[in-house]
């Protein structure tokens, strides 16, 4: 059963990042993009990642994408022309791609069948929200502080870069 | 002392700065800059007595955070770039203000202090850091802010081509990045660099090709930050379209870090023997391409800028020779002289080219013309800065060189020290155009006033020259003092 899930979000996932780029309206565009994410949180879901699937649906596709399509529609953004299409650099991106899949078949298939010899979570008898937290807070502090400064220095640069004058 | 207080006393600086812009008044924003020159300084003068045994009270920090000889000296040079980059950054203001959308006097100033202090943060954790998650954080700290900077001419059509170009390859190494290190982790279950290496010899023959691609991810993506070929199609124009101190920045502290980084990574993986023969043709190849093509794509150039990118490609290229060639004892040494000397000379060109171009113009060769007859003192600085990028002997460049080919030969990469010969011959030529035009051609005005170079520039300009003379003649103290 959970393999059907598996294949179904997945292809469904993958269908929709590539809509995403194909669209030519930008409207068109963002909603695959909310797909996306919707099959991505089912796949978390499977996977008994809960917290983060319903972090996936909240924070992704509620309110970033949310924002995305109030922009678009605020700049009344039109469909793309569209454009000439450049036989070399479609062969050269198909190629790329192809190899790049070639190569991925062949490091899964190089894998020993009982990969998993990792255990699967260990199960603290609290929620997965809890057990994220204590990781992000106590173990992987120093990394989550950085990620403040980080935080400061995008806001610093939206601020900056969006300001149609600087005061 | 803690050396992690290095690291939170730059964020607070940079704080520091950011609430002083905010209650400050309108004005040209000096004092700003010369708060974070003289906070970097007290900074640097911190790290000489920085003592790992002190991080026990921050035990936890450890997984992530290393302060080994060379994060520290690291931590040094981050800090050292930074502080020139503000210098530079104070003769770039005029041209900042003018391509800035803006009434008031000195709008969007204070960023411009204060953004590269807190890529100086993100840089003195890359040198410590030993952990993926450590690693990825704070390579995105500092390439997020570097998105902000190369776009700053905000009415520069070409630094904000610039910035998207940056941004749009820059999001795709992140993801290489992150790919490869999730591939790491299914396979080692570790993401702290000397738990992957004691898990490594353990693991079943049958995972090293998920092993390798996961590294091979990892490489792209440091590749791109250290501008190796073939993932420097972005340097070019990166690094022409950026304000000319974020240019500096970029081409000498983001790829030193990059080159830390890689350093530790590539330890982490060597302990294998059968990694390594994979690992080493492949870092040749690259190093190879990466010498061959930075020095000849650069001969054609006729832009300043565009020269300089395309010689840090090919800079690039030797430093990666360096690292092929690890097995060597003085290796490491080595890369970490080339590196200094790098910053040295790198930073004096931009230096003498930030005063120059709004005096002539532009950051063609072209304006470059007779700057001996205009500034022979200027002249003399860029000139030793190419002849020492070049390798002339009696340099740093040329040591830097000479050490890096030494550790190469040593462990017999011939056909490498063949292309590297070759392929400095070749920097002698385009170096040499630089100051061709300055000495041998005619100025376009013959009678231009002088042009004038604050005392601040002046007195770093003539400490970078005197330090290329010095440690290209007498390298000893600085040898002494790498880890």
């Amino acid at each position: 059963m959970l393999t059907i899930l598996f294949w179904v979000f997945s292809v469904l996932m993958l269908a929709s990042a590539a809509a995403v780029v194909l669209f030519r309206n930008p409207v068109n565009s963002a909603m695959s993009l909310v797909l996306t994410f919707l099959a991505l949180a089912a796949l978390f879901v499977t996977l008994d990642a809960f917290f983060i699937g319903v972090i996936q649906v909240l924070v992704y596709a509620g309110a970033v994408m949310v924002l995305f399509l109030f922009i678009i529609m605020l700049l009344d953004l039109k469909a793309e022309t569209r454009r000439r299409l450049n036989i070399a650099a479609l062969a050269g991106g198909i190629a790329v791609l192809g190899g790049f899949v070639v190569l991925i078949t062949h490091v899964v298939k190089s894998l020993p069948a009982s990969a998993d010899h990792f255990p699967t979570l260990a199960r603290t008898g609290y929620s997965d929200a809890y057990d994220i937290g204590m990781t992000l807070f106590s173990d992987f502090n120093l990394p989550f502080q950085i990620i403040g400064v980080l935080l400061l220095v995008s806001t610093i640069g939206v601020v900056f870069l969006s300001r149609r004058s600087l005061r | 002392m803690n050396p992690l207080y290095l690291e939170v006393s730059v964020v607070v600086l940079g704080i520091i700065m950011l609430m002083a812009e905010a209650f400050s008044g309108p004005g040209t924003k000096r004092g700003l800059a010369y708060t974070g020159i003289l906070g970097l300084l007290a900074i640097l003068g911190a790290t000489f007595f920085a003592d790992p045994n002190a991080m026990s009270v921050t035990a936890a920090y450890a997984k992530f955070y290393s302060a080994d000889t060379l994060a520290i000296f690291l931590k040094q040079f981050a800090l050292g770039t930074t502080i020139i980059v503000l210098v530079m950054a104070l003769e770039y203001a005029p041209t900042v203000e003018a391509s800035l959308p803006s009434e008031r006097r000195g709008a969007g100033l204070g960023e411009f202090y204060t953004l590269p202090v807190l890529a100086c943060a993100g840089l003195m954790w890359m040198a410590s850091a030993v952990d993926f998650v450590m690693i990825f954080v704070s390579l995105e700290l500092v390439t997020i802010t570097f998105y902000i900077l190369v776009s700053y001419l905000r009415r520069n059509e070409n630094s904000l081509e610039a910035g998207t170009k940056y941004l749009v390859l820059g999001a795709l190494s992140t993801g290489f990045l992150v790919y490869g290190i999730t591939w790491i982790y299914g396979v080692t279950g570790q993401f702290n660099l000397a738990a992957i290496a004691a898990a490594l010899p353990a693991l079943d023959q049958a995972t090293a090709p998920a092993l390798l691609f996961g590294f091979g991810l990892v490489l792209i993506a440091l590749g791109f930050k250290i501008a190796a070929a073939p993932f420097q199609f972005w340097v070019p124009d990166v690094y022409q379209g950026a304000p000319t101190p974020v240019t500096a920045f970029l081409s000498v502290a983001s790829k030193a870090a990059g080159f830390i980084v890689l350093l530790r990574v590539l330890q982490t993986f060597l302990v294998v023997p059968a990694l390594q023969e994979k690992i080493f043709p492949l870092l040749a190849v690259i190093a190879g391409a990466t010498m061959i093509f930075g020095n000849l794509a650069a001969i054609p150039q006729s832009n300043l800028k565009r020269l300089l990118a395309y010689s840090s490609i090919g800079h690039a290229g030797y430093l990666l020779l360096g690292l092929v060639s690890i097995g060597a004892p003085f290796a490491g040494t080595a890369i970490v002289f080339y590196l200094s000397a790098y910053l040295l000379m790198t930073l004096l060109a931009f230096l003498v080219m930030t005063i120059v171009t709004p005096a002539t113009g532009g950051d063609d060769l072209a304006n470059f013309n007779g700057l001996n007859q205009r500034a022979p003192h200027l002249a003399f600085a860029l000139m030793l800065a190419m002849l020492s990028l070049a390798g002339l002997p009696l340099t740093a460049g040329f040591l830097g060189k000479l050490f890096i080919f030494e550790c190469a030969i040593e462990q017999q990469h011939w056909g490498l020290v063949i292309i590297g010969v070759i392929t400095v011959a070749a920097g002698f030529y385009y170096y040499l155009k630089v100051i061709r035009a300055m000495y041998w051609q005619q100025p376009a005005d013959p009678d231009a006033p002088e042009i004038e170079v604050s005392g601040l520039a002046k007195l770093t300009i003539a400490l970078l020259c005197a330090l290329i003379i010095w440690i290209g003649v007498y390298p000893a103290p600085l040898l002494s003092l790498l880890p």
